[in-house]
């Protein structure tokens, strides 16, 4: 007998609540234990293979692929006799199978999506009978444990049903290709069944395979996997009986635990070696090809993007330039040309253009980001908008011939309906079974382990809920932002046995996958073949379908994606660019703005509320200094409030530098061209490769290949090499050691965190943009972000507030004159203001909001509110009184004030019934005289941002003003006027909370008031003492000492209040 | 004939309202706290909220709602659990006390207060003036341990708001016509408004009742319906109210306090038998019988024994009752002597199964029960009854439930197949067992020791890893043969938390 074994069927936790483990954490145990091999058999998929194959291949373990597979007309998995009581579903039974070669594989992955596809619904699904014949080939089939159709088969109907059962599947896979599976678990019921399923195998002449059913890596991991039963029934740990497991021995189990517990069963072990050396398919051998793009008869693809390219330099460069640039353009596109011909990637950059084309065809404004911008190709074709000749860009940053990869190119769209029109257009172009979504996986964080935890282990709601909102979101992670800790807050005693196991769950199921969820933009094409790739699935959204793999697993594997990504910005500027010409007369073109000093005033001032990029609390404390005066200044601007070069601490030298507080210098002469529009501080990953390419003659795809070697950390040798060939060129270059070392911790410490100049190019283009159209064009800017909310920084109660102190009228929402969107108006003194749209009617249906205005655009105006609800019948009681409490009824006949409206709403809501309908005037109140009195203008606040989530009114903070004042506040504007290290007061409604992971535990509050923004720096020790304050309340009071530095301000916070919040339903941004 | 008006009888209403009734209950015999800020919880562990406060703790800044930690964080609280019977007990004595001034009381009490109406028209030659009646019903009250308001007036809901109102009117009795006025500046929420018409009044800015008054009526119906009008009659004080008596409590009690601690059974059972003569006698006036009686026995030393019995079928044979109560008694004898005997008596119907003609003769309920009770003397109450399996792999996973007549033939629990009988031990017996390597070699059982033929195993059981109960075992079916050749076939368990091997069934 062998001492060698291995498990063939385990699941991860990738089969969603039935399996304990992470996939990598399953090889790591395999690899601990010495198993050679191991198969994953997830529920219904192959969710979890990609990771399981990566983690594998570090390991040098070998990774079958399989699944188990739920079947319809096996049976039902099997429950306890009817004789005891338990609370088990009817769910099919699983049929486990394994890919013996790649023609299995795409058998295994076109049979779980054309059972998943059959769903209408995102569900599991069941394979019928017929679907396994049709693809059988290629698959091993075993005979389950109790999941499978012999357990069921051997309990419902005894030996011969299971006889039978396992005969069907010798017909459907083959008498070679099914396995009898023994598990055992140390469970009496389970050893029964083995007896039984021995005898089959014997009477049958069928191989014997142990497996141990495998769904934790080790024995402790059960506690999850049972916490997972629980949550997977909905049902609390306490009450969940016979659905939980009997012990904990479906670990992996080492070869010798496996070996003696099968020494009575000849060959169970020395099976699963044999049939492990059969299974010969990897993932690596997947047989993906990214589609063809159709061409005409005449082309090939690479002819046809040779023409569609050259026809694009025409329309970008015409012949408004000199014969050197073009000839400078022409060789770079040949060059690009012939690489892309190399790699055979034309099809990739045609199915692209091919809907970039779609979208402009139909007005959707879409642009390519990333590192597609460092392409002419791409500018050619129409994909990106930078002009990388211009600018400078580097095309290795993009694409380079060593690196054995496909591109990677990003499309932003408007978001909402113009994107999901694009992405509709590839599923139409490819086919159902040739696109899909990439998934993505949701994980149990903080909260949702928190709150599903707590639910099983019998918490009470209201505890979890203070729990759930204490458990800190926040990207800093300091030393007591632990569960712990918020389990301490929320008022749990961890002593109490039970509170800490609760905290000790929630925190091992950290990062475990919860269920599957689609990518926000990635789509994944393969020409009416992707089932054969991966199994698809529908998505919870209609009309969508997704891979079970996410993005990093698709890439991993090779599988391009195109990403149709929503921008909530490109669909504010769809919007200017219709806004503009309508209301100001005059025409716009996004791509080609002027530049405007007034423009660049503001940003310079940081009064960039709404602005994309650059309306942040960081974006504005580095405006004044950076002081943007044309648009590479911008690229920058865009590109240096990042994490990389803050903590790279790229970002104070370009500061200083661009104050002229410190001169500029270069590592080395020959750099100064590379350097020099940075002022000599390496900003950008293309400048890294240049630096490279400049000081050691390194070629531009050597270079990209440092920077990701630098940048991934992966393999130490290579980077080891790749750094001696660097100072080896540098030395062969004349370069001195000490400026060697410069240059290489310079490479070294950027190349994780840089940016690239070319998706910083795409960005700062978007940002000038939508400067641009505020400062310009403050209304259309206004009503276009309004209308697609949310996005941004800031709640549009701020954007509302921001824009009326920039001379905005903002009108209030009236049924006379509102439609669902906000719109743009024209005043009497030939100045536009914005109409507040329905959509800000929390509680109104967008289809009730635009029956009225369908009804008062052909009927005419509203005459009472009994004219409203007998034209517009769809509008219920709950929906009246909204519009009442907000004012929208306050134009109506007989309705002079809110509670005019509320008084005859109340009236309108109660129908006469039918009798009574056609005489209503025998019931129409002889009084118009309304008895109740005004509401105070404070209750009218209220109601404004309970009805709304925004007043146009005056900002809150002015009510309380004098009581302020009296008490020594400063308002916004006048902290200004104080003096650098004053001990200030002031008070503010929290807009937004930061905590950025590169700010050492401080959280930056920016707080508004009527006169404008302040920013409050709260420092660790002061969280820890008003930690309540600082995350829960929504008007504060600070005290501190006031930093005024360059024309930013910030209250250094050294005490902290809650000031009354008047039940206002405000709303902060946290968390960014 | 000329028809004469009727006229409307006199009303005048007492009302009393006790707030913070929980806690007031749990206080009122405690003087000691008087000073003493002090909380009632409720709810379940460790998320108990505050339901119930007395005034210290409220100057305290204590709140209801706030949970343990809360709490924590106030100096010197005196916390205690919320007792649903105390209040009952409390509520009791209330109405009791209310009794003795008219027999005609409503009980209007909610969860977290006691509220009762009595209609005292025509007590005024009996108990004076209604000043002097609220006087006097205000001491008998405090002489209860408790605090409340007693407010009268002509019109029951005004007394009712009146009196739920703590900021009212220091005139404790509203003269006929004052009503509206006395009404007006109370809060809406006096009249227990539903949420919708709270929701309502709250948008319309309606906060009082005056302002509720002031409403034109004919509009207002047209808004709220009828309900409109009715609130509004409240808040006027001209809505009328048709009284809804409570029954004064029937309670079948006896008591008896001894003139000697008594440590004799047989003793106690001659009072405890006239005791049950009285009781007999009350309960087939009101032509029912006794379904259950409870002794509760003053010991010497304070304490008190409590024993309850209930027959399967109500009735009132004296001897049964005694025989069954002597019963109890003797398999549960008081600790000590006993000072005081008494018996709570609750009465049920007494209906009788008529079985057909030829049907064959059962025996008598009584007997039954009598039989039942011996078996309870012997083998405890918690082990007489039928076992119902429960839905959990815990060892021991069952529970007793008492027998009751079957409703219906159940085929549920017919098996289908022949399977092999293990007969549980109850309980356990313990063994020692020589392992070879890991399986049972050796045991001994009942003083004999067995060699282990053949062990199947190890059954690996767990469960409960969440909390305190955890439990960890394997079990062995093993076949064993002692040395004088008799063969046993059982189930061994390990107890792997303890480390403790147990015989824990027989196979047939």
């Amino acid at each position: 007998m062998t001492d060698r074994y291995v498990e063939l069927h385990a699941s991860s936790a990738f089969s969603f609540l039935e399996g304990a483990s992470q996939p990598e954490r399953l090889v790591e145990r395999a690899f601990e234990l010495e198993m050679q091999a191991m198969a994953l058999l997830d529920r219904n998929g192959v969710y979890g293979s990609a990771r399981f194959h990566k983690s594998a291949k570090l390991n040098g373990l070998h990774a079958h692929v399989g699944a188990e597979v739920s079947i319809s007309g096996l049976g039902q998995r099997l429950t306890p006799p009817a004789w005891l009581p338990f609370r088990h579903r009817a769910e099919p039974v699983r049929i486990p199978l394994l890919c013996e070669s790649r023609q299995g594989y795409q058998n295994l992955c076109q049979l779980i999506t054309r059972f998943k596809m059959r769903e209408h619904i995102k569900d599991d699904g069941a394979a019928l009978l017929d679907d396994l014949e049709q693809h059988s080939t290629g698959l091993v089939c075993l005979t389950g444990g109790d999941e499978g159709p012999l357990a069921s088969a051997l309990c419902s109907g005894g030996e011969k049903a299971g006889r039978n059962t396992v005969e069907r599947l010798v017909h459907i896979f083959g008498h070679n290709n099914v396995y009898v599976e023994l598990q055992r678990h140390n469970e009496r019921e389970e050893e029964w069944r083995n007896q039984a399923a021995l005898r089959i195998a014997q009477t049958l002449q069928l191989p014997i395979v142990a497996t141990n059913g495998v769904r934790y890596a080790t024995a402790y991991d059960s506690e999850i996997f049972d916490l997972f039963t629980a949550i997977r029934n909905q049902i609390e740990l306490d009450r969940a009986g016979r659905l939980l497991s009997m012990n904990n021995q479906r670990h992996i189990r080492p070869a010798q635990e496996m070996v003696d517990l099968f020494r009575d069963i000849r060959g169970a072990i020395g099976n699963t070696v044999e049939l492990s050396d059969r299974l010969t398919f990897e993932l690596t051998d997947l047989g993906y090809e990214f589609p063809r793009y159709p061409v005409p008869s005449n082309d090939s693809m690479d002819s046809f993007l040779r023409k569609r390219v050259i026809e694009g330099v025409g329309r970008r460069y015409g012949a408004r330039n000199t014969s050197r640039f073009m000839e400078q353009i022409t060789k770079q596109v040949e060059s690009e040309l012939a690489l892309i011909e190399r790699l055979g990637f034309a099809g990739y950059f045609l199915i692209v253009w091919d809907i970039v084309q779609f979208c402009k065809e139909r007005n959707i404004l879409i642009q390519g980001r990333g590192s597609a911008a460092n392409s002419i190709v791409c500018y050619a074709l129409g994909i990106t908008a930078v002009d990388p000749i211009r600018m400078n860009l580097l095309f290795e940053r993009f694409l380079s011939e060593n690196r054995g990869e496909w591109p990677d190119i990003d499309l932003d769209l408007p978001s909402e309906e113009k994107r999901e029109q694009a992405i509709q257009y590839v599923y139409l172009r490819y086919g159902e079974l040739g696109a899909a979504m990439c998934a993505n996986v949701i994980t149990y964080r903080g909260r949702s382990a928190a709150r599903e935890i707590g639910k099983s282990l019998g918490f009470d709601q209201a505890s979890l809920q203070k729990l759930s909102g204490l458990v800190n979101n926040f990207e800093w992670r300091g030393p007591t932002d632990t569960m712990a800790h918020s389990f301490r807050d929320a008022g749990f005693d961890l002593t109490h046995p039970r509170i800490a196991k609760y905290l000790d769950l929630c925190m091992r199921i950290q990062d475990l996958p919860r269920h599957l969820g689609q990518h926000s933009g990635g789509v994944v094409i393969c020409q009416n073949a992707l089932d054969t790739v991966v199994p698809l699935e529908r998505a919870s959204m209609p009309g969508r379908t997704v891979v079970q793999w996410d993005k990093e697993d698709c890439a991993d594997l090779g599988i391009i994606k195109v990403d149709l990504l929503g921008l909530g910005m490109m669909a504010v500027l769809e919007d200017c660019v219709e806004l503009i010409p309508k209301h100001y007369g005059d025409d716009i073109d996004i791509a080609n703005l002027p530049e405007d000093d007034d423009v660049y005033r503001t940003l310079q001032r940081a009064d960039t509320v709404g602005m994309f990029q650059v309306e942040s609390r960081a974006q504005m404390a580095s405006l004044p200094r950076n002081s943007p005066k044309s648009f590479y200044d911008m690229v920058v601007q865009v590109a240096i409030i990042r994490p990389g070069p803050i903590v790279g601490k790229m970002m104070h030298p370009y500061m200083r530098r661009r104050q002229n507080k410190e001169e500029v210098t270069y590592p080395h002469p020959s750099l100064e061209p590379v350097l020099k529009r940075t002022l000599g501080v390496p900003l950008f990953q293309e400048q890294l490769l240049r630096m490279a390419m400049t000081v050691a003659g390194f070629t531009g795809a050597e270079a990209e290949e440092l920077r990701r070697a630098v940048g991934m950390r992966r393999s130490m040798d290579r980077m080891n090499n790749l750094e001696d060939r660097l100072r080896a060129g540098m030395t062969a270059n004349g370069i001195d050691s000490a400026t060697q070392e410069t240059i290489v911790q310079n490479i070294a410490s950027f190349a994780l965190y840089g940016f690239p100049e070319s998706h910083a190019a795409s960005f700062a283009l978007l940002a000038y943009a939508s400067a641009y159209c505020k400062v310009k064009y403050l209304a259309a800017f206004t009503c276009a972000i309004l209308n697609n909310q949310p996005m941004g920084f800031y709640m549009p109660a701020v954007l509302v507030k921001d824009a009326q102190r920039h001379g905005l009228c903002v009108k209030p929402i009236d049924v006379h004159e509102s439609e669902w969107v906000c719109t743009v108006e024209h005043e009497a003194n030939r100045t536009l203001s914005v109409r507040l749209g329905m959509r800000y009617v929390k509680g109104l249906r967008k289809q009730t909001a635009e029956a009225i205005a369908i009804s008062r655009r052909s009927h005419g105006i509203y005459q009472s509110i009994e004219d409203l609800t007998s034209r517009v019948t769809s509008l219920n009681r709950d929906e009246l009184i909204t519009l009442a409490r907000i004012g929208a009824l306050n134009e109506l006949q007989g309705s002079y004030h809110r509670r005019d409206a509320l008084w005859q709403v109340q009236r309108a809501g109660r129908s006469e019934g039918p009798l009574l309908s056609y005489s209503k005037e025998l019931l129409s109140e002889a009084s118009t005289s309304a008895p109740l009195i005004m509401m105070t203008t404070t209750k009218r606040m209220t109601e404004d941002y309970a009805g709304t989530g925004l007043t146009i009114g005056s900002h809150p903070m002015a009510y309380c003003r004098e009581q302020l004042r009296r008490r020594g506040a400063l308002s916004a504007k006048e902290l200004w006027n104080a003096s650098n290290g004053t001990y200030v007061r002031t008070a503010g409604c929290i807009i937004a909370r930061q905590r950025p992971g590169t700010a050492m535990g401080y959280i930056f509050i920016s707080m508004e008031d009527e006169t404008g923004i302040a920013n409050v720096i709260v420092t660790p020790d002061i969280y820890e003492r008003h930690r309540s304050i600082v995350m829960r309340s929504k008007f504060i009071w600070v005290e501190g000492l006031l930093q005024s530095h360059e024309g930013v301000i910030h209250v250094k916070a050294m005490h902290l209040a809650a000031l009354w919040d008047r039940g206002l339903d405000v709303r902060s941004h946290d968390f960014h | 004939m000329g028809r004469q008006a009727l006229k409307r009888p006199a009303e005048l209403y007492a009302c009393v309202y006790v707030r913070e009734f929980s806690a007031q209950a749990l206080l009122r015999l405690r003087p000691e706290l008087k000073e003493r800020a002090c909380v009632v919880m409720a709810g379940e562990a460790p998320f108990e909220e505050v339901c119930s406060l007395n005034t210290k703790g409220k100057l305290l800044g204590i709140q209801r709602g706030m949970g343990r930690v809360d709490v924590g964080g106030f100096p010197q609280v005196k916390v205690f659990s919320r007792s649903l019977k105390t209040e009952s007990t409390a509520k009791q004595m209330l109405l009791e006390c209310a009794g003795t001034y008219s027999p005609r009381i409503e009980d209007c009490s909610g969860d977290t207060y006691f509220l009762c109406a009595i209609d005292i028209a025509g007590t005024e030659s009996l108990f004076g003036s209604p000043e002097a009646l609220t006087r006097r019903l205000l001491q008998h009250i405090q002489s209860l341990g408790l605090s409340g308001q007693v407010r009268v007036s002509h019109n029951f809901h005004t007394a009712v708001c009146l009196a739920k109102s703590s900021s009212g009117h220091s005139r404790v009795v509203v003269n006929s016509g004052e009503e509206a006025a006395f009404l007006s500046p109370l809060p809406l929420d006096v009249l227990g408004l539903t949420d919708e018409h709270a929701e309502i009044f709250a948008l319309w800015g309606i906060h009082t009742l005056g302002m509720l008054a002031a409403l034109p009526e004919k509009e207002l119906i047209a808004r709220i319906g009828q309900d409109g009008r009715r609130l509004q009659q409240l808040a006027r004080g001209e809505w009328p109210h048709l009284f809804q008596p409570v029954d004064s409590p029937f309670r079948l009690e006896e008591r008896q306090e001894l003139e000697f601690p008594f440590d004799s059974l047989d003793s106690l059972m001659f009072g405890v038998a006239a005791m049950l003569d009285q009781l007999i006698l009350r309960v087939k006036a009101r032509l029912v019988a006794i379904s259950a009686v409870t002794v509760v026995l003053e010991l010497d030393g304070g304490e008190t024994y409590t024993r309850r019995i209930r027959a399967a079928q109500p009735g009132n044979d004296k001897q049964f009752w005694i025989r069954i109560l002597h019963l109890d008694l003797q398999s549960h004898p008081p600790p000590r002597a006993v000072v005081t005997v008494a018996l709570q008596a609750e009465p049920g119907n007494t209906s009788t199964i008529q079985l057909g003609i030829f049907s064959p003769p059962l025996p008598e309920a009584a007997r039954l029960d009598v039989t039942l009770a011996q078996l309870q003397a012997l083998l405890g109450e918690d082990n007489v009854g039928h076992v119902a399996l429960q839905d959990s792999r815990t060892p021991e996973s069952f529970r007793v439930e008492p027998f009751r007549a079957p409703s219906g033939f159940d085929t549920s629990a017919v098996l289908q197949k022949e399977r092999t009988a293990a007969r549980r031990l109850r309980p356990p017996e313990v063994t020692s067992v020589h392992l070879d390597q890991t399986r049972p070699d050796e045991f001994t059982f009942r003083e004999q020791r067995f060699a282990v033929e053949s062990a199947y195993g190890p059954w690996m059981a767990r469960g409960e890893w969440w909390n305190e109960m955890f439990w960890d075992m394997e079990q062995w079916d093993v076949i064993a043969r002692a040395p004088n050749d008799s063969m046993l076939c059982c189930c061994i368990a390990h107890n792997l938390l303890r480390n403790e091997w147990q015989v824990i069934a027989l196979y047939d």
